[in-house]
């Protein structure tokens, strides 16, 4: 075996600058000559500024634009932490929540589906049923404080139970493999649609062909499952139907 | 399940199928050093390889020589492996300034234990990554270690298994063939041109492939957002091709920037399995028999399908915890259903389970959907496809060499019943190859089940070197069951040299970096010096002709024997260690208990 290291190494050697080196660079330089967009990170850019990439998710806080799925990446959306919750079914963390003490005060430590749930269905003026009134969970400006939402959700005795009187597509309430998924079920969208159409103070029925232009179908109608670009959708709406 | 969804397993099963006969054809050509369409480009470097790697690759070699070979060069890969990454601070194209004083605060530094694991990891062709990409390597260390290893650990792999052939194929022979030949033909005609293809494919669905930099986008929502950049396409090509896995992105496969479309999806599908189905045939040419090849096929095609639709299966009808509160479980034509924690809307549930399914069959390791929030049973059939010591087309080369060794465990068990020596292609099967395949079987379920052991019941002093948070069980990301399938699938894709994870482990510390280390490299050379002694052994032997004794290999009897044979000893070795994991968590999530 011994003897067989010089050629191990010289081979190394050689293997490394040809594959690691010559290889990468040269389809670097390629990528760029045939498809410079994509290479470069599919960016999206408005009046010159990059506003983000349309293949990276991005958050959306505001009502007035369609919200995309949580996010674990980071504090959520962080492109330099991509990644899943790696919570697995049997999860108490991943279906009701989690809260931590951060320098004496209560915080969410992770907001858990149960909890995204009850702002999903108040967010979008969903029907829903709960075990307690949720007046009950709002701190003083009468807004609904997740601590104590979530401390309700584990409370060993007497838990709140929430559950949505209509079927919520899975994708709204759970985070994507990345955190950075860019698209929602076409599904999710349709929810979605009413709350961002009174936001912007339009008729939802003007809105909806943007949702159909914006939706993917799955490649060939078979591969993959149909979604909406979040940012891309978000974008046409600011064009055609800008705030006042 | 939807029709949809099935019929997209087998489109993709459709495409591995045409494309067998074609790829084993072209692979027995080159490894046969015959002209192949290519040679008029490739044939100077060729030369100029062996060259400067200062060999003669007419020169044939004994099956020691060959071994000898083979781990001279894998330790010179992780010695320049874990150089690299140990001096990345140093080297160039390092824009996030991994590794120097001016490193981004999220930054998680490359310790020794670190880099050591990394460099096994990348060198056994196995890609577990106990560090995250995005935080600690830099661009240099992706391509100059980490692609490279990418390209030649899979070339080793291809070559032991062509050196398998080799022995049943051979009579008489002392030789099995020449590694750096091997070595340099898989990575130059094989790996490389079709990794150029795919690059420039996955560039075409929006894949990046460049050298800046992150850039900073100024989001609409009036926050701003850093998007890593790189020379991901590239790496990604071969990540797939070599069944390595190593994600670019430490989301992987599934960040879209690694995984753009359901298109760059199908071939990053299809990428793993190519390599390793075509081998059947060139096996099947080799031996003048394509049948013997096509037998191999159908074993290892059966056991896929049913893994894909049982995962499929589950991963569709999603968690009954989720289903109480309101949320669909059904598929409909807005939307995929199912259980989605760890899933990306453009994959929807089946082509997430069968990539999982495919990555794990594959000894990949690359993940468009989180293992770790799979429901309990779609996340077993993963950890059971390791667990058959990845045989179902298995990783380049490896999953070959791994099915002759279950092949030739299963001429043995039949040779058993009827009294009889067992012959299989013609090479009479005897003590010395039973006892080499026996012996690789067993060393990985002793490192998977004797390393779970330890992890689940070491307790390590709380912010010790060794394993900061303390007991080595308290890394786990769930609890209870869960957890114990954490530590489970952790070991077993080390052995297996998969690099998939249930990945909210957190396997970045000295004690899991160490006993990865010694798990992969277990996995790895305690399969392949076996499998190069055999094939020593069987080039030796004379061929005997068949007689109406001897039991057929090509058939449904010798298939049925293999896939029984396969399933039998992987589930008596792992069944009780399973029934803590999985299992009881499938009957827990049922009972709505949650921990």
């Amino acid at each position: 075996m011994w003897r067989e290291l010089g050629p191990g190494f010289r081979f190394t050697l050689a293997f490394t600058v040809l594959t690691g080196l010559l290889y990468p660079l040269a389809m670097t330089g390629v990528s760029e000559l045939l498809f410079p967009r994509q290479a470069n990170g599919s960016l999206v850019r408005v009046h010159g500024r990059v506003v983000g990439s349309s293949l990276i998710g991005q958050a959306f806080p505001q009502p007035q634009y369609f919200q995309p799925r949580p996010s674990e990446a980071g504090a959520g959306y962080d492109a330099t932490q991509s990644g899943g919750s790696n919570l697995g079914p049997t999860s108490a963390k991943l279906i009701l929540g989690a809260t931590a003490t951060v320098n004496g005060k209560a915080t969410v430590a992770f907001d858990g589906i149960e909890d995204r749930l009850v702002h999903y269905c108040l967010d979008n003026g969903l029907p829903y049923r709960s075990s307690q009134p949720l007046r009950r969970f709002e701190d003083a400006e009468g807004q609904l404080d997740d601590v104590k939402l979530i401390t309700a959700f584990n409370a060993a005795h007497n838990p709140l139970v929430f559950r949505a009187a209509v079927p919520i597509p899975a994708d709204a309430v759970t985070g994507s493999a990345s955190g950075l998924d860019p698209e929602i079920s076409p599904a999710n969208a349709r929810l979605q649609l009413a709350r961002v159409a009174r936001a912007r103070g339009v008729a939802p029925g003007r809105i909806r062909p943007l949702l159909a232009r914006y939706t993917q179908p799955a490649a060939f109608g078979l591969l993959g499952a149909p979604g909406v670009n979040v940012l891309e959708l978000n974008l046409a709406l600011d064009r055609r139907f800008p705030l006042r | 399940m939807t029709g949809l969804g099935a019929l997209q397993i087998l489109v993709f099963f459709g495409i591995v199928l045409v494309l067998t006969k074609p790829v084993g054809l072209y692979l027995h050509r080159v490894f046969e050093g015959e002209r192949t369409f290519l040679h008029p480009v490739l044939h100077p470097l060729e030369r100029l390889l062996y060259r400067l790697g200062g060999v003669n690759e007419q020169e044939e070699q004994t099956w020691l020589r060959y071994a000898g070979s083979l781990i001279a060069f894998s330790l010179a890969g992780f010695l320049f492996t874990y150089l690299i990454q140990r001096l990345q601070g140093w080297l160039p194209f390092n824009p996030m300034h991994f590794s120097t004083p001016q490193a981004p605060a999220f930054a998680t530094p490359l310790t020794p234990d670190l880099a050591f694991n990394t460099a096994v990891s990348f060198m056994t062709n196995t890609n577990w990554q106990a560090y995250s990409p995005d935080t600690t390597v830099s661009y240099f260390t992706q391509m100059a270690a980490l692609t490279v290893q990418n390209f030649v650990s899979a070339a080793a792999g291809i070559a032991v298994a062509i050196a398998l052939i080799r022995g049943f194929a051979r009579h008489t022979s002392r030789t099995i063939g020449n590694f750096w030949a091997d070595l340099t033909r898989g990575t130059i005609y094989v790996l490389l041109p079709l990794s150029v293809l795919a690059t420039l494919f996955f560039v075409w669905q929006g894949a990046i492939q460049n050298l800046h930099g992150p850039v900073t986008a100024h989001t609409l929502a009036g926050a701003t957002q850093t998007i890593e950049q790189g020379p991901l396409a590239s790496q990604l090509a071969i990540k797939m091709l070599g069944t390595n896995g190593g994600g670019f992105f430490n989301a992987n496969s599934a960040h879209p920037y690694e995984n753009p479309t359901p298109l760059a999806n199908e071939l990053e599908l299809v990428l793993m399995f190519v390599v390793s189905a075509g081998l059947t045939y060139t096996f099947g040419k080799a031996v003048g028999d394509p049948r013997q090849g096509w037998a191999l096929f159908a074993a290892m095609a059966i056991l896929f399908l049913a893994g894909a639709f049982a995962s499929y299966g589950f991963e569709q009808r999603g968690n009954p915890n989720l289903s109480r509160l309101g949320i669909e479980a059904a598929a409909t034509r807005g939307q995929p259903g199912g259980n989605m924690e760890g899933k990306e809307v453009r994959f929807g549930i089946a082509d997430s389970a069968l990539f999982a399914t495919v990555t794990t069959d594959a000894s990949c390791g690359a993940v468009n959907s989180m293992h770790d929030s799979y429901t309990p049973l779609g996340g077993l059939v993963p950890l059971f496809n390791i667990q058959t010591d990845e045989v179902i087309f298995g990783g380049v080369g490896a999953g070959l060499y791994s099915m002759l060794l279950y092949a030739i465990v299963a001429v043995f068990i039949g040779g058993l019943m009827v009294g009889r020596t067992p012959e299989y292609v013609g090479k009479k099967i005897e003590q010395k190859e039973v006892k080499m395949a026996i012996l690789a079987i067993l060393a990985t379920a002793v490192c998977i089940l004797g390393f779970t052991a330890l992890s689940a019941a070491l307790q390590f002093p709380v912010h010790g070197y060794w394993n900061p948070p303390g007991a080595a069980a308290a890394n786990t990301g769930n609890n209870a069951a869960h957890g114990f399938s954490e530590i489970l699938y952790a070991y077993a894709s080390g052995a297996g040299n998969n690099g998939s994870a249930f990945a909210g482990l957190n396997a970045n510390t000295p004690w899991y970096n160490l006993t990865m280390a010694l798990d992969m490299l277990i996995g790895r050379f305690l399969f392949i010096i076996p499998a190069l002694a055999i094939a020593g052994s069987l080039a030796r032997k004379k061929v005997i002709p068949s007689t109406s004794g001897t039991l057929p290999t090509t058939g449904g009897l010798f298939v049925a024997l293999l896939i029984g044979t396969v399933i039998i000893v992987s589930a008596l070795t792992y069944f009780p260690a399973l029934s803590l994991g999985p299992i009881i968590e499938h009957f827990v999530m049922h009972a709505g208990k949650l921990y």
